[in-house]
């Protein structure tokens, strides 16, 4: 029988630009950023390395000089492990599988406690060149690529199309920025904690229309390690946790664009894991007190919040216009800040997104506690939500 | 049938690879002709082409030529790009859906602001080095 899942303690840098540039005399490892979090995170929760039976890494960015990073941690920390020690790969979904494999092996029965944790370190690549790598990532290179597409071009046609679909304006997507910038700013661990209004939104340069700077992502650097425990070891350490209870995963075979004309902004994968992760959980979406959305860009939030359920089809603009997503409203959601201002360093943001739930359920939030916080869900993808990997957690 | 060719004087900013089998598409793309594959065996159209069907994994697929007419499903001005593509900034990408039941993605080239739902038509771009396919909603 598969054993309960916890999360007992969460380590992480505030998301920022930590890494120099290459011809830097004096350079930032990596190494050293990410032993620290690991140390804070298993001080946070109460147990000691001997504890740790596994390790599940999100793979790196392609920049750092050292590869197979995943065991020579092992050997910068001195971890030995007797469950695993690998890393796992899958775009913006890859914090997301590094919490799911590390809670497979806590439920599995192979750890009593498994760490999942990642840095993603890009900022001092120039934005161009840095693009010249990720648009592979995103579609066909023979197909797509060579005609300039890039992982954000294909957001902005989903903005572009739910408009025309759905008559929302470009004031009620664009809230969502606004509102996650006022998260942001209740946030120690943010990138952008200047509040923001909707006319500095619309006084930004263009980048992908209709999307401006402020609805795209930023470039960022972020270090994680979140620590995950079976429910006797969470019970000894003594301390509020969280339990694992529901989990949805679901790719719907097309990678970037379904080569069949659907409703491509009705983002399958999430209702679909979604529906998984409720039924997993025994819930439906009026249960949530709060959601940790994987979203680049605001309209993407917009049509997840829908797909998860937790606004009407269409309705996801308009509900975050009228602060229905905004802490104290009725459904909180980002209150890290999300990508557009917690910031998005994307092969670690899945993992900081349980960085927050871990605040939040454990009631450590602060001036950002969601009121009685009990149960909060978090999302990562990859492509234009062609997949989806759902999680939701209970405070214990 | 056939698609407009038109020629521009630069190479490609990043060219696409060709296969032993996908040369088929981009040799006739070349000429103004646009083709995908078929599945014999199930009948579907796939894009882009494959040996395979990505259906019923049948091999028996055909090469056929699309009438490169659809409507615009959605589109981009991209202002902020890949450093290969700065020399182009701003430019449109879209996204097609084909008479034939085919969705497909591209760049849009033309002189208007793209519109939804509203016709449009493929081209050649013939570069130095190959061409690309692209959409139009010019003279429709």
């Amino acid at each position: 029988m598969s054993k309960t899942v916890c999360i007992i303690g969460a380590g992480a840098l505030p998301v920022g630009k930590y890494q120099r540039p290459r011809d830097a005399a004096i350079q930032v490892l990596e190494r050293e950023l990410l032993a620290g979090v690991v140390i804070a995170a298993l001080d946070d929760a109460g147990v000691g390395k001997e504890d740790v039976g596994s390790l599940v890494f999100g793979i790196e960015r392609d920049y750092p000089k050292q590869r197979y990073f995943a065991t020579f941690m092992a050997n910068y920390l001195r971890l030995a492990a007797t469950g695993t020690v690998m890393e796992v790969v899958g775009n913006g979904m890859t914090g997301g599988l590094a919490f799911d494999k590390a809670a497979d092996e806590i439920a599995l029965g192979r750890a009593k406690v498994a760490l999942a944790l990642g840095i993603n370190m890009e900022s001092a690549i120039p934005t161009g060149e840095h693009l010249n790598n990720s648009m592979r990532h995103t579609g066909d290179v023979d197909f797509h690529t060579p005609s300039g597409f890039m992982p954000i071009s294909w957001y902005a046609m989903d903005a572009m199309r739910y408009m025309h679909d759905h008559g929302a304006t470009r004031a009620e997507i664009a809230a969502v920025a606004v509102k996650n910038r006022f998260h942001a700013s209740l946030n120690p661990l943010a990138q952008y904690r200047k509040r923001i209004t909707l006319e500095d939104v619309f006084a930004q340069r263009l980048i992908v229309e209709p999307l401006g700077l402020f609805e795209v992502p930023g470039r960022a650097d972020g270090a994680v390690c979140i620590v995950l425990a079976d429910e006797d070891t969470a019970k000894a350490t003594g301390q509020p946790y969280l339990r694992l209870r529901g989990r949805g995963f679901y790719h719907e075979g097309a990678h970037q664009i379904s080569e069949v004309p659907n409703d491509m902004t009705e983002f399958i994968a999430a209702q679909t894991a979604a529906r998984t992760a409720y039924s997993e959980a025994g819930i439906t979406a009026d249960d949530l007190d709060l959601a940790e959305i994987y979203a680049p860009c605001t309209i993407v939030e917009v049509l997840v919040s829908e797909a998860l359920g937790l606004a009407p089809r269409g309705g996801g603009a308009r509900a975050a216009h009228d602060g229905e997503t905004t802490l104290g409203g009725r459904i909180p959601i980002c209150t890290s800040g999300g990508c557009l201002s917690r910031g998005h360093p994307p092969f670690v943001t899945g993992l900081y997104n349980f960085v927050e739930l871990a605040e939040q359920l454990r009631h450590r939030a602060g001036d950002r506690q969601v009121a009685n916080a009990r149960l909060g869900l978090s999302v990562s993808e990859l492509g234009n939500y062609n997949a989806a990997l759902v999680h939701i957690l209970e405070a214990a | 049938m056939g698609i407009e060719i038109i020629t521009l004087a630069k190479p490609r900013p990043y060219p696409p690879r060709q296969s032993e089998f996908t040369q088929t598409f981009w040799q006739s793309l070349a000429q103004g002709q646009l083709l995908t594959t078929r599945c014999g065996d199930c009948g579907k159209y796939t894009f882009p082409p494959k040996p395979i069907c990505p259906y019923c994994w049948g091999e028996h697929v055909t090469w056929c030529e699309l009438s490169g007419r659809g409507v615009l499903y959605s589109y981009t001005t991209v202002h902020a790009a890949p450093e290969v593509f700065a020399a182009d900034v701003p430019y449109d990408l879209g996204i097609i859906d084909l008479d034939e039941g085919l969705r497909v993605a591209t760049g849009i080239t033309g002189t208007g602001t793209p519109k939804l739902d509203a016709p449009a038509r493929a081209v050649a771009l013939v570069y130095t080095d190959g061409p690309l396919l692209a959409f139009t909603q010019d003279d429709i």
